[in-house]
């Protein structure tokens, strides 16, 4: 299927951006069943899955160029939103080829990659890039190599170290994050910067979630959902900039609440890195307001029935206090109680 | 809100005088007992030497012996100055040092921080909390420092935001987080309380 991207989309001021019904059919809607709590739900990030999102490796859709303009826009006023320890070099001119050969090969239309021993020539349609550089050799992109392609990926990115049976986020492109600051965290241990997520520790899900990802093998990449709420469709919901979207949360009435709040999901991929032995870690973000939620019915009542019944201890650290009731009153109107299929697919092929 | 049982939060165990090292500095922030402190200091380790801040310019950081001349004393006017001389220390160190640091959590980490810039890193040194449990507040929207914060909330020196201070410490800042307070309602503000004596 043709990509017809969005140019024109912003994710802050007027807050433009919509999706189709192309693209709220392919959301990644992240509960299976009718309830949620932490699990260490990873899965092989194989190609096909419940919606479309899942059929590449790094998923492109049709907000693809606005959200490399707002990715634009955040390193503009904050470059370091994007840094890198210097022992990860390796890791990133591993980054830089798994995504340029990702692109290129689930979506020739739009991008090509040229190799010619370290000779490359790649090609970006979508953001009218064409660059050839030496494959090694910072000094001839206009970026550092995980900078320069992460800036035209949607999505954030991190990478993390193993060593002494750990994982450390010695790098990072973060400026769609779900409220998380790279500067603060950069440099810790795999413990450490899940310090704050409430519950799952005494679960023991980070230490099997760490056991797994240490022995994750290349070419055998995997993913995870993870979920929270936002008001507006805004990307930059960083704590850095809390001070300017902090307010926005206690705007939520009855009357706005179907279109101002979103389902935020962020489909997780993991991947192990061939020349360096890090992991690269893809935070990909999608946002859908409670509206367009509603128009897949199954999505509708399950939202509803996962926001009634939250953990207490959830909804404080989702940020969804002020207004999770509003929401739940929102969309009972489209909760009959009926019994809902397990898994995430939407169960209707169009709106 | 205070939010409490982050495990970011560093655990501290006691030092424990490493006998596999060949040579030993010991880093006090103040004047404290550290034959009471450090575990294992006799029979003597080896060359071992006790640096401590003092915090008055009269001293100056000269070598002094203890009556049977295996520990050598230093006395520091800052921490500032403590660091300089470490520096110049670790730059011409070799194998087999270990450090050991005590004192309030944020002179932990910079030395841990010095430290590690020279590859004296893991099991070559070690640190424990004694003194304040004051904190270092990195304002994580505009990047200043605050130190020596005993309240839940504080004003940040660099942008003036209330800033709650987070149970979350990042090791490479020396400093816990502080983010701003009253960001969804201004002025709505919990009341101040001193918490970290």
């Amino acid at each position: 299927m043709t990509l017809s991207f969005k140019p024109q989309e912003t994710f802050r001021d007027d807050f433009s951006y919509r999706n189709s019904d192309e693209a709220i059919l392919r959301f990644p809607f992240p509960f299976v069943e009718d309830s949620y709590m932490y699990s260490v739900n990873i899965e092989p990030h194989v190609k096909g899955g419940p919606t479309p999102a899942f059929h590449a490796a790094f998923d492109v859709d049709e907000h693809y160029v606005a959200e490399c303009q707002e990715r634009a826009i955040v390193l503009a006023q904050d470059p370091s939103r994007c840094k890198v320890l210097p022992h990860m070099i390796e890791a990133e001119w591993d980054t830089l080829e798994l995504i340029m050969e990702s692109l290129a090969a689930d979506y020739p239309e739009h991008f090509s990659l040229t190799r010619s021993g370290t000779a490359w020539t790649w090609e970006n349609r979508p953001l009218g890039i064409r660059d050839s550089f030496t494959f090694g050799d910072a000094t001839t992109l206009p970026y550092g190599p995980f900078e320069y392609i992460t800036r035209q990926a949607q999505g954030d990115f991190t990478l993390q170290d193993q060593r002494d049976d750990n994982l450390f986020v010695d790098g990072g492109m973060i400026t769609c994050q779900a409220d998380w600051s790279l500067e603060f965290n950069i440099g810790m241990s795999f413990h450490e910067w899940h310090g704050p997520v409430p519950l799952a520790h005494e679960k023991g899900v980070f230490d099997r979630a760490l056991k797994y990802l240490l022995r994750l093998q290349n070419g055998q990449p995997v993913r995870r959902l993870n979920w929270t709420m936002t008001v507006n469709p805004r990307m930059d919901t960083s704590p850095e900039n809390y001070p300017l979207w902090g307010a926005d949360r206690t705007t939520v009435t009855p009357e706005n609440v179907g279109r101002k709040l979103h389902l935020r999901v962020e489909l997780q991929t993991l991947f192990r890195l061939p020349r360096s032995n890090a992991i690269l870690f893809g935070i990909r973000c999608y946002l859908c307001n409670l509206e367009d939620i509603a128009r897949v019915p199954k999505w509708g009542k399950r939202l509803h029935r996962v926001l009634r019944d939250l953990d207490p201890a959830l909804e404080d650290y989702k940020g969804l206090t002020r207004y999770r009731q509003t929401a739940v009153a929102y969309l009972s109107r489209f909760d009959d109680g009926a019994d809902l299929s397990l898994g995430i697919q939407p169960d209707v092929d169009r709106l | 809100m205070l939010i409490s049982g982050i495990h970011s939060r560093p655990k501290y165990a006691g030092l424990r005088v490493d006998r596999s090292g060949t040579h030993h500095i010991i880093l006090s922030d103040t004047p404290r007992d550290i034959a009471r402190m450090v575990e294992g200091l006799e029979p003597a380790p080896g060359p071992t030497e006790v640096w401590t801040v003092v915090g008055a310019c009269t001293v100056t950081a000269a070598e002094e012996r203890g009556p049977d001349g295996s520990v050598v004393r230093r006395a520091f006017r800052s921490r500032p100055l403590m660091f300089d001389m470490l520096g110049h220390r670790l730059a011409r160190e070799s194998m087999g040092l270990r450090l050991y640091a005590i004192g309030e959590e944020a002179f932990l980490w910079d030395v841990a921080a010095l430290a590690r810039s020279f590859g004296v890193d893991g099991d070559e040194i070690q640190l424990d909390h004694a003194g304040s449990e004051r904190r270092r507040v990195f304002c994580v929207h505009c990047r200043a420092m605050t130190e020596n914060v005993r309240t839940n909330i504080v004003a940040c020196v660099g942008c003036g935001a209330h800033l709650t201070v987070r149970d979350h410490f990042s090791k490479r800042l020396a400093a816990f987080m502080g983010v701003q307070a009253d960001a969804e309602v201004r002025g709505d503000l919990p009341p101040v309380e001193e918490i970290f004596r």
